[in-house]
This record gives structure tokens, sequence and C-alpha cells, in this order.
């Protein structure tokens, strides 16, 4: 997780991932920045992450985040 | 049957009133599909051929691609002794073709039906026009709501072929997710899995979801009746003559638009929503406090949210990250260039970008037919693609300049700039056609003129002292009732309005009304005017 996390503080420093909860869906997170992350995820992580897995849920916070990852990982 | 008239109100009730009396609640959905088919035919029964037709060819490709879907992994269990890894891939490799192609050939026929009816006319003006010929025209009939319909069925469409959706198996239920009445004319346009459970759900009358619902209409009537049509009037004024008009006014006339269209089309949904509540069903937001936005991007992560999720959805992610997408970027990573900050920047960001102009081209087209449409589109999708691109550079600014991006002047300055980019950008609405854009912009720029401005007005604009002073009032409202909903995101203001005992609230809901009653522009003589976003 916390591997992740340094990975979104290049993307975006300004956001606390530690603490945030709804970055969709407050506006914190642009669609710009969810293209910079799945192609950060397909690169450190080796997983094509799927249009369909592209929702507000799996990207509001970075635990959410961590457990498509895996989910992505385990299929 | 305009969502204001006295005629709506009646067909409201009733069905209301039906559909919750309605002894067999596991039909009760056959009252929302009946009411839907009679709301939408009341303006034109000629309607029905359009949306029976997009009904039939989404019933059928949709039925199609599960179909296969569901022979292939038969197939594969069934056989999964004899068959290699190989096998199975290759097999289910074919099968993805055949629903790729019913899927695009579903895709075609709506969308070229919706394409050929707005777009014919005006593409036959244009190849008159660029090959000298005569203009031929059709008399077309360009049924209500086409492009919200069009756009909520394909995505069903799409997301059936990605897997994300079961296919509807009663066409009967499939023609009420497409028709359902609140939405049809204006949005929101929502997903299959968000909205069509919901509407075949059994839904029993509940006191608190009627008032909620009522609460919400009365604030979108008294945006629409008291605000938005009040402004529309003297809008009209000048962009029928805009020439005869300074500077100063065609300022004041594109703030007044955005305060009109805003209040308008929010109006609209919160009407579309509160009905949608009254009948037990929660629709999406289409709005989060767009003028409070940031940035362009932000902005239009704010207004039309249900547009936007579309696009981002069936176009922007599938560009963005396609395989050629992703090509580019590996290519560019891998080069000379890519191995600096700037080139590897650009290789993440360039398709992006790319992908957010297409998608304001198409965003201005579905806008309609014409020049000014296309330029909407372009303006957006080029200050967006700009801001991407340089967005390290304006990083590399403000720290050179030690600007602390982090305050509230900094931040009212972006919610100002943004604000401004928008409202040249509304100027495309404003205008006759493309070519009047940029005297539009000229003269606003160097012909400022208060006390000219204010004879202009006063001698063109029907609007007296009082309905400026109700509108500066109103203005000061919805932004009032802005900075609350900005500043508590995760309260609805419902709630704060709950805490409130039941006399205030009562009192605030009859001020409300008597408002309406009183500042409200309808009655008899008053040509009421349509949602804007009605005529899609």
């Amino acid at each position: 997780m916390e591997e992740l996390i340094e990975k979104l503080k290049e993307i975006r420093d300004d956001i606390d991932f530690k603490t945030e909860t709804k970055m969709v869906e407050s506006g914190l997170l642009a669609s710009f920045d969810i293209i910079q992350i799945v192609a950060m995820i397909s690169e450190e992580y080796d997983v094509k992450v799927p249009i369909s897995e592209l929702i507000p849920a799996n990207f509001n916070s970075v635990e959410a985040l961590y457990a498509m990852i895996q989910k992505l990982e385990d299929e | 049957m305009s969502f204001t008239s006295a005629a709506f109100a009646c067909f409201l009730i009733l069905t209301i009133v039906i559909y919750y009396l309605f002894p067999r609640k596991n039909y009760q959905w056959i009252v929302l599909l009946v009411a839907s088919y009679v709301f939408y035919l009341w303006a034109d029964i000629r309607f029905l051929f359009y949306i029976v037709f997009t009904t039939v060819t989404t019933y059928l490709a949709t039925r199609k691609i599960t179909q296969i879907n569901l022979a292939t992994k038969a197939f594969i269990i069934e056989n999964k002794n004899s068959l290699t890894r190989e096998d199975r891939t290759a097999y289910k490799a074919k099968a993805k073709r055949k629903t790729r192609n019913w899927t695009t050939l579903c895709l075609l026929l709506n969308f070229g039906i919706l394409f050929f009816i707005k777009y014919f006319n005006y593409l036959s003006y244009i190849a008159s026009r660029v090959f000298n010929l005569s203009s031929v025209s059709l008399n077309l009939l360009i049924p209500l709501g086409i492009s919200f319909y069009t756009f909520q069925s394909m995505s069903y469409v799409i997301d059936v072929y990605r897997e994300d959706t079961e296919a509807e198996q009663n066409i009967a239920k499939l023609a009420l997710f497409i028709s359902f009445f609140p939405q049809i004319l204006q949005g929101p346009i929502s997903s299959y899995n968000q909205l069509a459970h919901q509407l075949y759900e059994p839904h029993r009358c509940e006191y608190r979801r009627i008032k909620y619902g009522l609460e919400l209409m009365l604030w979108g009537f008294f945006k629409k009746l008291v605000i938005a049509d009040r402004a529309a009037a003297a809008i009209q004024a000048v962009t029928n003559s805009p020439y005869e008009f300074n500077g100063t006014v065609l300022t004041f006339t594109v703030l007044l638009y955005a305060l009109q269209l805003y209040a308008d089309f929010s109006a609209g949904i919160d009407i579309i929503r509160a009905i949608a509540q009254m009948l037990g069903i929660d629709m999406i937001q289409n709005f989060r406090q767009p003028y409070f936005a940031t940035s362009l991007n932000d902005y239009w992560n704010r207004w039309h949210i249900s547009l936007g999720a579309w696009m981002k959805s069936y176009i922007f992610y599938p560009i963005a990250l396609s395989k050629g997408a992703n090509r580019f970027t590996k290519a560019v990573k891998n080069s000379f260039f890519g191995k600096s900050k700037v080139g590897a920047y650009l290789a993440v960001v360039l398709p992006g970008t790319i992908a957010s102009l297409i998608v304001f081209l198409v965003v201005g087209i579905w806008h309609g037919a014409g020049s000014k449409y296309i330029l909407f589109g372009i303006y957006n999708g080029i200050i967006i693609m700009l801001s991407t691109l340089f967005k390290p550079c304006f990083e590399w600014v403000n720290r050179f300049l030690h600007i602390n991006v982090k305050s509230f002047a900094h931040h009212a300055f972006q919610i100002v700039r943004t604000f401004i980019l928008v409202c040249i950008g509304n100027i495309t609405d404003l205008i006759w056609s493309a070519r009047d854009f940029l005297p539009w912009l000229r003269k606003i720029i160097t012909e400022q003129n208060f006390i000219a401005a204010k004879e202009q007005i006063g001698n063109n604009i029907s609007l007296c002292k009082p309905d400026y002073i109700l509108l500066i009032l109103c203005t000061l409202l919805m932004f009032a009732v802005g900075v609350l909903r900005e500043n508590n995101p995760s309260i609805p203001l419902r709630t704060i309005f709950e805490r409130e005992g039941t006399f205030t609230q009562w009192i605030l809901i009859v001020s409300c009304i008597i408002v309406i009653l009183i500042f409200g522009i309808y009655g008899p003589g008053v040509q009421a005017s349509e949602f804007a976003y009605a005529q899609f």
C-alpha cells in the first residue's frame, strides 16, 4: 500500500491519499489523472485495467484502488 | 406537455395515484410504461416509429449478444477436457467478434438515424455551398429527446457487449428503461445498472419521498419560472439583433445567459429527479456547483455529469487506453525524447488530450447541426488539451512566483478564470453561426460603454428595475445554496433543512410557493419557454 501511495504521489502530489475516501466523487481526481494512474498500474503491477473497472468506487480511495489491483492480479 | 403546464400536473397526479393504487405491485412498472408512452406520444404520435425502432433493435442486438456469450460459455464447459487453452482463446475470440458485429450494427443503425435526421439538411447545405449545387432539404421530423434516449439505450448495448450487465429478457421492461417519462426529454442519461432495477421493483407510497420530491420540484419551478424565464426574454432581445448593441450589453447578456442556462437546465433536472423520487426512484445528480469549478476540465466534471460520464466511458477511455495509445506511450517512452521529463509526461498525457479533443467535438456535434456547435467543441477541447499539456509549466510558474496555490485568493482566482472561459464558450450558444464569434468577442473587449449600454438596455429590453433586483437577489440565493453544498458535500442540503422544525419548514415551503406564484413568468398570454435542453 505504501508503495502504491508513493507512486500516486508522483502523479498528484497535492492529494493526501492516506485520508481521502471520495477522490472521484469530490472531483479531486479527474479523468486525466485516472489515465495516468491506469498507465502506472499497468507498468508497475503488470496488470491491464479494463474500462469496466474505471468506476468511481475503484478510485475513490487508495484502499479501493489497492483492492482492485489485487483482484486484477488474481484473475 | 411541458413540465410547467397544468396538463402535465394533472397527468402526473393521475399517474402517481394509479401507480400506488395498482393492486399487483410486481406489475407496477406497466403503469410507468403506459404513462411514459402517453407522455411521449402526446407531443406527436409520429414519434412512435423512432422510439419503437430503437427499442426493438436494442432488444434484438442485446438478446443476440447474450445468446452468443451463453452458448460460448456452455460450449467451453462442455468440452473443457478436449479443448486446449489455445482452442478456448480462439473460440472466445470468435464469439467476441460476433458480439462486436451485433453491437456495431445496432450502434450504426441508431446513431445513423440520429445523425441523419439531425444533420442531413445541414450537411446538404454545406455540400451545396462547396460543390456549387442546389441544396436538397428534407422536411424531417426530429423526435423530442432522441439524443437522450439514443445515448441511454446505446450505453446499455455497449454494457451488454462488455458483459457489465445482463440483457433484459422482457422487451416491455426494456421499453420502459428507454422511455421513462420524466427523463426522456432532457436526461439525465442513466446507465442500465443504475436505473433499470429501480423501475421494475415494486414501490410503496412513502410520505417522506413525496414530501422530498415536492420540495425539490418547488426549487426547480422557482429556478425555471422566476429566474430562467425572466432572463430568457432579455437574452433573446439581444441575440435577435446583436450588432445593435455595444460590448457592455453583450457582456451583460453573456453573464445573464450563464445564469439562465444553469437555472433552466438544473431546474429541469431537479423537476425530473423530483418526479422520479415521488415514484420511489432515485436518479443520478447531473450538476455539482459547476460555477465553482477551478478549471475547464473541472467544470465539465460538474456540468451535465451524466453526458460527461457517458463520453468518458464510451469514447474517452476507449481511445485514451486503446492499444494504439498504449503503443504510442511505450514508443515515446523508449525513444530518446521519452527519457526526458517532458517526453515522459507527454508520452502519458498526449493520448488522453487527443481523446479529450475528440470527446468535445462529439459533444459539440451532439448539441446540434451547425458550425457554432463544432466551434463550441473545438474551443473546449483545445483549452483542456493545452491546459493539460502545459500543466507542468503552470506549476513551475506558481513555484517560481511563490504563489500559494492553497490560499483562498488563488482558489477564487481559479474560479473566476474558469467562469470567464465558460462564458466565452457560451457565446457559441448565443450567436447564429461560428463567424459571429470573433465579432462578439471583439465588441466585448473593445466597445465598453456603460452609459450607452444603460440606454440601449432601457430601449430594447423589456425587463424593468424590479426584475433586475429580483434577478440579483435570486442569483445571491443560488450562490448561497451553492456555497452550502460546496462546503458540505457529504451532507445533503435537505438534511440541513430537516433540522429545522416542522413549522419553519412549512413557512419556507409556503414562502417559496408564494414567490413562484407572484414572480413566476406563467399564465394566460405567456408563451412558457421550453426547457433549453429539451430540444436535444
